[in-house]
């Protein structure tokens, strides 16, 4: 089960493993709360019955490749604080989880049936504080510890085989191509599917509050997790706004409650769960730190995808901590790769902004330098080139460089 | 994880009918291997599942044992008979001589090879500068180097997924005979598939010097091809796979393999 | 740049004979044509090059294809590639892509400089081609087609795990992009295409 995937019914048949959901909207259901939700697994769970064993033996198959995959990032560092972070949240398994981080732009995160959680490294850019990270992580293990997985497989089967007996008996075959060839079974397949999906708008609501409960139990404020999806709709409708699009909102066949219910769902859930008077931490400063390294190859990674509304969107929010070289600088790379009429010129002022800062990367000289360049000002381009090959010497780029510098 | 993108491609390339195709494509001057030779299988790729009547695919862990170790057996055996040894890699820490990177490096190299070759080769989207060339592709100095660490002359990679009709499946099957019987038929919902393919790298030169694709399919679920999980079935595997190894097209032309009955050039 | 062709929609796309084989084999329709060892035409035909040896040059596909841009291979794009931009022009694009997606590919700018062009390249990898690290190997200049050009050398890391490497040779003259690039598996691929590649290079004219 993951934050964000889309389903594909064919790579649910191939694999049935990884269950997966919609990226969008549903239709709104009745709240799921926190105390409700208790684990049902136990420290140390090991499955008993037939199909769940033969799901893990897959899953043992899977972990090893990922574990060996190079799209892994490998600072100990990092890796360590995730672990930590599972450690604590993870409820009664949380001694059992394995968590990997994988360096996909992406904000995703995903949990698999047998107890192995991987991480995006998209994710790592758009979490504010500890308490968030928390919540995307105590959310997956909820699906684990609800057991999530197998009761989602058991149940796509069980319709799986109805959809196909229904098929047969109104003598329409093509089941396993998913024909549509007459009103029944047009009206069969419908009804599974949207039940289908309603099973996994449950699932997703239960996580949600399972999370909030684990990490409120833990000692961070349980809004978090209701801020994580505002931020994430203020991304989605800057992104859609700059491309002139509406955000997709909620239909009938999205399997994720809508990121609008998911968060009014969450506040009422920190309100259950907060006691007042308690002290919560949402650890913002040990998050910064344990990310202050990757994160220029997290904006960069960002950036280079081109999704102006995101991008900037992202840039703000970052910049609510304060503004300094290196969100100017990519601020200035936003407008330089949109390109619009008038862009050319503002990448130009937040390079010229970007230097003025003592944390300005090397690079924000070599774009200020091209920039002074186009505008005619050759002398002051030639310093600022100057400076980008004091600051690396032994840039890539520096015999290209050294030309423009003269 | 990342071949099951292929295997679906080739699986639905497969036009719908009951039969055993293979098609093997060997190098030029590939005489298959005899005599005294080490053979390495790297991490064969083995999941056998039970196919649900709605399609899906459920995999049973005792039959994936099961699975592994007949076909372990039956290149051991098959092999032997050759005159060699047959090591096989379960893991990538498992080979002394070379790294897990240094391995995972040759793999994916591998990988994209044999996406290669069945792109170009086996889905007819051929490359006019190969055609009529047997195999023209290499693993390069990589596989060269594992070779030289390890000391095998041969690298196999195997990958053999196979599907068994469960009891659901087999009912709706009858049902749509039935169904046929009486003057109406339902198409076949499509039983047991089996997807196998091996590649073979010479770790003296790197290049791969054969390669093979065997799609058994039933369409008649309950009608069974080669059942991995039994000895007998992965011998059949095997044998389908391995047994024939035919001799690339320069090579001498008294060497004659066993004839293959079926659909193989 | 082709490789983005799906493997699922190639199988779709090939029609197989029933029991007599697996694939048509060698007959039959292939997005691919050969090139001889003569002065051909590349892209929109404004650049010419003389291979070394044969290649298989991917066909254009109407719709989806840039015309300035023309694809070469010799084991597969899955393994290596030579590409050609036949003097592209102001605001035009390398690959088509539709107005309302999310992530777009810069289009190219007659005033760009080297380090512009090659962040465009580097766009489309990690957009189109789904690269998740790109690097940088050198940037410097080097004379093309008889002016002042450049040469990037680079390497990246796609989402088949799968390191590959590059080097493109490119210039701007009278507004227009001329670009030769080669992008190959790092190991092996790279180095064995790297001799064709600048044998290619330096075989190249401007027409027109």
């Amino acid at each position: 089960m993951c934050m964000r995937c889309a389903i594909s019914r064919r790579s649910l048949l191939v694999t049935g493993a990884v269950s997966a959901a919609a990226l969008h909207t549903g239709v709104a259901e009745a709240r799921i709360r926190p105390q409700d939700m208790a684990p049902l697994v136990g420290p140390g769970y090991k499955p008993t019955e037939r199909d769940e064993i033969g799901l893990w033996k897959e899953m043992d198959r899977a972990e090893e490749e990922i574990a060996g995959s190079n799209l892994l990032v490998s600072d100990p560092r990092l890796t360590g604080y995730l672990k930590n972070i599972i450690g604590t949240v993870g409820g009664p398994a949380a001694k059992d989880f394995r968590i990997y981080l994988a360096r996909i732009p992406d904000f995703n995160a995903m949990m698999f049936p047998s107890g192995f959680a991987v991480v995006f490294t998209g994710l790592l850019l758009r979490m504010r504080n500890e308490a968030q990270l928390a919540g995307v992580i105590a959310h997956e293990s909820g699906h684990f510890l609800r057991r999530h997985m197998i009761r989602s497989w058991r149940d796509m089967k069980r319709k799986s085989d109805l959809f196909a007996i229904g098929a047969m008996l109104a003598g329409v075959g093509g089941a396993g191509a998913g024909v549509y060839l007459g009103d029944y079974v047009q009206l069969a397949q419908l009804g599974t599917l949207l039940s289908l999906f309603q099973y996994s708008r449950a699932m997703e609501a239960e996580a949600d509050a399972m999370g909030a409960r684990l990490i409120s139990e833990t000692g961070y404020p349980p809004m978090e997790m209701a801020n994580i999806w505002e931020q994430l709709i203020g991304e989605e409708n800057a992104s859609a706004r700059y491309r002139g699009k509406r955000r997709r909102r909620g239909s009938l066949f999205d399997t994720h409650p809508s990121e609008g219910s998911r968060m009014v769902d969450l506040r009422a859930d920190a309100a259950e769960l907060t006691i007042p008077g308690k002290v919560y931490d949402n650890g913002r400063t040990r998050y910064l730190s344990m990310i202050g390294d990757i994160r220029p190859t997290l904006l960069d990674d960002q950036v280079k995808l081109n999704d102006p509304g995101a991008s900037q969107y992202l840039i703000e929010t970052l910049a609510q901590d304060g503004w300094n070289g290196l969100l100017r600088f990519y601020e200035g790379e936003v407008w330089r790769l949109r390109n619009r009429p008038g862009d050319a010129q503002r990448a130009d002022q937040s390079y010229a902004a970007a230097v003025v800062y003592p944390d300005a990367p090397a690079d924000a000289w070599r774009w200020h330098g091209i920039s002074l360049m186009k505008q005619g000002r050759p002398a002051e381009a030639k310093a600022a080139f100057a400076r980008y090959l004091k600051m690396k010497p032994d840039a890539p780029d520096a015999p290209w460089v050294r030309q423009m510098a003269g | 994880m990342r071949n099951r993108g292929l295997a679906l491609a080739l699986a639905l390339s497969v036009s719908a009918s009951a039969c055993v195709q293979m098609k093997q494509y060997a190098d030029v001057q590939f005489t298959p291997p005899q005599g005294d030779y080490k053979l390495l299988v790297l991490r064969p790729d083995v999941t056998v599942g039970s196919l649900t009547t709605g399609g899906m695919v459920e995999p049973r862990a005792d039959w994936i044992d099961q699975a592994r170790a007949s076909i372990t057996a039956a290149i051991k055996a098959q092999q032997g008979t050759r005159g060699g040894t047959v090591t096989f890699v379960e893991r990538r820490n498992e080979l002394s001589g070379v790294t897990p990177d240094e391995l995972a490096e040759v793999e994916r190299l591998n990988a994209a090879v044999d996406e290669s070759i069945v792109v170009h080769k086996y889905l007819g989207d051929y490359l006019p500068t190969k055609r009529g060339k047997g195999l023209d592709w290499t693993v390069g100095q990589g596989a060269v180097e594992l070779g030289r660490k390890t000391g095998y002359d041969y690298a196999l990679f195997l990958h053999a997924e196979d599907q068994v009709a469960s009891g659901g499946r087999i009912a709706l099957g009858v049902l749509g005979l039935a169904g046929c019987i009486v003057g109406f038929c339902a198409p076949n919902i499509g039983g047991a598939q089996q997807l196998d393919y091996a590649s073979l790298v010479d770790l003296k030169t790197g290049k791969v010097v054969w390669f093979n694709v065997v799609i058994a399919s039933s369409q008649v679920p309950g009608i069974k091809f080669g059942d991995i999980r039994t000895p007998a079935g992965a011998a059949q595997m095997v044998d389908r796979l391995l047994g024939r190894m035919k001799p690339g097209q320069d090579v001498g032309k008294g060497v004659v393999m066993s004839p293959d009955a079926q659909g193989s050039r | 740049m082709k490789r983005l062709v799906g493997i699922a929609a190639l199988a779709a796309a090939t029609a197989l004979a029933g029991c007599t084989g697996v694939g048509s084999g060698e007959a039959g329709f292939s997005s691919y044509g050969l090139v001889t060892v003569k002065r051909v035409r590349v892209g929109d035909g404004q650049m010419s090059v003389v291979p070394p040896r044969n290649y298989n040059r991917h066909r254009r596909i109407l719709f989806s294809d840039v015309g300035d841009v023309e694809d070469w291979t010799l084991n597969g794009p899955i393994l290596d590639g030579i590409s050609f931009v036949s003097g592209m022009k102001n605001n035009r694009e390398l690959i088509r892509q539709r107005r309302t997606a999310d992530q777009q590919v810069p289009r190219f700018r007659s005033d760009m400089t080297p380090p512009e062009i090659t962040a465009m390249l580097e766009s489309l990898y990690r957009i189109k081609g789904g690269a998740v690290q790109l690097k940088t190997l050198s940037l410097q200049p080097r004379p093309f087609l008889g002016a002042n050009g450049f040469q990037w050398d680079y390497e990246h890391l796609d989402q088949d795990e799968l390191w590959r490497r590059g080097r493109a040779v490119g210039v701007v003259i009278d507004g227009k992009l001329y670009l030769i690039l080669l992008d190959a598996a790092r190991s092996h691929y790279y180095e064995a295409m790297l001799p064709d590649f600048e044998s290619i290079v330096a075989s190249a004219q401007r027409l027109g």
